[in-house]
């Protein structure tokens, strides 16, 4: 989980910004925290719009890609610093980025009163509609007398204190992470299966629908074939030594690409036979026109692409329904990445289990028997089967996707 | 007459709440002598290990010594009082004092229909605290909702019974102001006490 640390102050010396630091430094196995600088941002003004400055759209494309924000704010007059109210109002008049995002609420104080006011008061700012974070609930961490609070070293020298925050930030990781959830039911609404945009590597004035889109779009970008070489980043292969190998695979491999566009896959095995089925007129398609128009089955599509494309999570997996003692097959959509970390599509391989399964065990001399202490087969249970994807749909049901998930390492 | 400082919370060009004290200024000129005060010239507080304030700050604390009180026009931002008008006000408690005991009248106008409530009720927590100690003249809510619609070409409010609110509380303000005048018995304690409260690090 990847959260920003804000602290609300611009003072040269602050005590707030080294109880972000400690925070980060203290939670560095359980959480990335980047506390981000809020120096020179300029004062708010609806008569000089500086939301396109590069401070402005840095912090809150920074806050936009984050799991959740941590704020610690000082007390000035009973309330939080002009400096950090300023940086809210910029961040809640032409963008929104703290929208629907989990806010951790943490501050300390010179006095005894640990910034109490001030945080009720961001409490309430937050929750503005132009703002609309959404405020952990109770766990206030006030930090009071915080003068003789830390070490040379930056630490906070008591151990119930440490406790306390560990507590705290742990209850706030998971708030975070439900929050998010809520969130994300909408986020997938955006992903266009028409694949109407445009990629680097998208084939453009050739039909993508056309049965013959692989010869038209081979032609138009004299794309190499047959014995010719192709250097890959660890090895030389030929075209058709390619095609060998990719063939003799024995799983369906189907490449999208991050326009939605469906442009491969290891064609070994006639159509009718596959597990997925997909037919050589489909490749170049967009993802709309290689699944059945069913309401549910493009719901479920957009949401693992958007998982995917989002970074919430690096793999998506799923039994399809009608599984059963002889065959367990697999649908797993894994996001592929350049060398900067775009997002350049989906590698989705399905396969029957089952075989291996069955290999492991006459290998072993071992057998399937049920788990005694497992009531009901959950994850092949009916309310799934309801929501469940039609092959060749690549369909999971993000929710019930526990196997799963680069959110969890 | 009564000389008071009216403070314009905001930095906008157009703003309602420097429209609504442009109009109290005009229309109390018998019962009292208003100055509009504007902040939007005070860059965004900070500490600095010299405690150096702007003289633009000074300037206008200068004028709040002078007076025999403040009108604050507040719009609300996200719930609470501008940053820029924050910022002018912690300017004002860094290292001088000038609203020490020093009765204040708030108002605020905004476009929605709420008038400002809970930026109001921010800022008096805001006077309240011990860098500021101001003298908030109590019970004396004036919120201006719909404000885009609440003057005439001529800048006066066009509804009667808002008038007729503002006229009551700005007598009761005169009074207040009269009554504070008497309840300076802790005034120099209280300046101390301000002076004393230690700003130290963020």
């Amino acid at each position: 989980m990847k959260l920003v640390g804000i602290a609300g102050s611009i003072a040269d010396q602050s005590y707030n910004r080294t109880l972000l630091n400690f925070i980060a430094k203290h939670c560095k196995g359980i959480v990335d925290i980047e506390v981000l600088n809020i120096n020179d941002v300029p004062m708010f003004s609806q008569d000089n719009d500086q939301t396109n400055t590069p401070v402005i759209q840095n912090l809150s494309a920074k806050i936009k890609a984050a799991d959740g924000i941590i704020i610690a704010t000082p007390e000035h007059n009973h309330t939080v610093p002009a400096a950090l109210k300023n940086v809210i109002e910029w961040l809640s008049y032409k963008v929104h980025p703290f929208d629907g995002k989990p806010v951790m609420i943490v501050g300390a104080s010179y006095h005894v009163q640990g910034s109490s006011r001030a945080q009720l008061h961001l409490r309430q700012i937050l929750e503005a509609p132009g703002v609309n974070a959404i405020v952990l609930p109770g766990n206030e961490f006030l930090l009071g007398d915080v003068k003789t609070a830390f070490d040379d070293n930056g630490n906070l020298k008591d151990e119930g204190t440490v406790k306390f925050l560990d507590s705290t930030v742990k209850k706030f990781i998971k708030f975070a992470k439900v929050i998010n959830m809520i969130d994300k039911t909408d986020d997938y609404e955006t992903e266009d299966l028409t694949a109407s945009g445009k990629a680097d590597t998208t084939v453009e004035g050739v039909d993508m629908k056309a049965d013959d889109w692989l010869d038209q779009a081979a032609k138009k970008v004299n794309a190499v074939e047959g014995d010719t070489y192709v250097k890959l980043d660890s090895g030389l292969l030929t075209v058709n030594q390619l095609n060998y190998m990719l063939k003799t695979t024995p799983i369906e491999l189907s490449y999208v690409d991050e326009n939605n566009q469906f442009i491969y896959y290891n064609h070994f095995l006639p159509t009718e036979k596959m597990l997925a089925k997909r037919t050589p007129a489909q490749v170049g398609d967009p993802l709309a026109d290689v699944h059945p128009d069913v309401a549910r089955v493009i719901k479920h599509v957009k949401q693992v692409i958007s998982i995917l494309r989002s970074g919430k999570q690096d793999l998506v997996s799923m039994p399809v329904p009608g599984n059963n003692e002889t065959k367990h097959i697999m649908h797993y959509y894994k996001a592929m990445h350049d060398e900067e970390g775009n997002y350049k599509g989906v590698n989705e391989w399905v396969l029957d289990l089952m075989p291996i399964v069955n290999e492991y065990l006459k290998e072993t001399g071992q057998m399937l028997v049920p788990d005694p202490n497992k009531k009901v087969d959950a994850t092949a249970g009916a309310s799934k089967k309801d929501d469940a994807p039609q092959a060749p749909t690549p369909a999971a049901k993000p929710e019930v996707d526990a196997t799963s998930g680069a959110s969890e390492h | 007459m009564n000389k008071f400082v009216a403070i314009v919370g905001s930095n906008s060009q157009k703003s309602t709440n420097r429209d609504l004290l442009k109009y109290m200024k005009r229309h109390f000129q018998s019962k009292a002598e208003i100055e509009l005060v504007e902040i939007s010239g005070l860059p965004l507080y900070k500490k600095t290990p010299d405690e150096f304030v702007p003289q633009e700050a000074l300037d206008i604390a200068k004028k709040i010594e002078a007076s025999d009180g403040v009108i604050i026009a507040t719009p609300e931002y996200d719930h609470s009082i501008p940053a820029v008008l924050s910022s002018a006000l912690a300017w004002l408690s860094y290292g001088i004092h000038p609203l020490v005991d020093k009765p204040v009248m708030i108002t605020g106008a905004s476009y929605g229909s709420l008038g400002s409530s809970r930026a109001q009720a921010q800022l008096r927590q805001i006077l309240d605290s011990p860098e500021i100690k101001a003298r908030i003249m109590p019970s004396s809510e004036f919120l201006l909702g719909h404000s885009l619609q609440a003057f005439d070409e001529d800048g006066n409010l066009k509804d009667k019974k808002v008038v007729e609110q503002l006229d009551g509380l700005f007598q009761d303000f005169l009074q207040f102001v009269n009554i504070a005048k008497q309840l300076n018995n802790a005034n120099d304690v209280n300046k101390q006490k301000a002076e004393e409260f230690s700003w130290d690090k963020d």
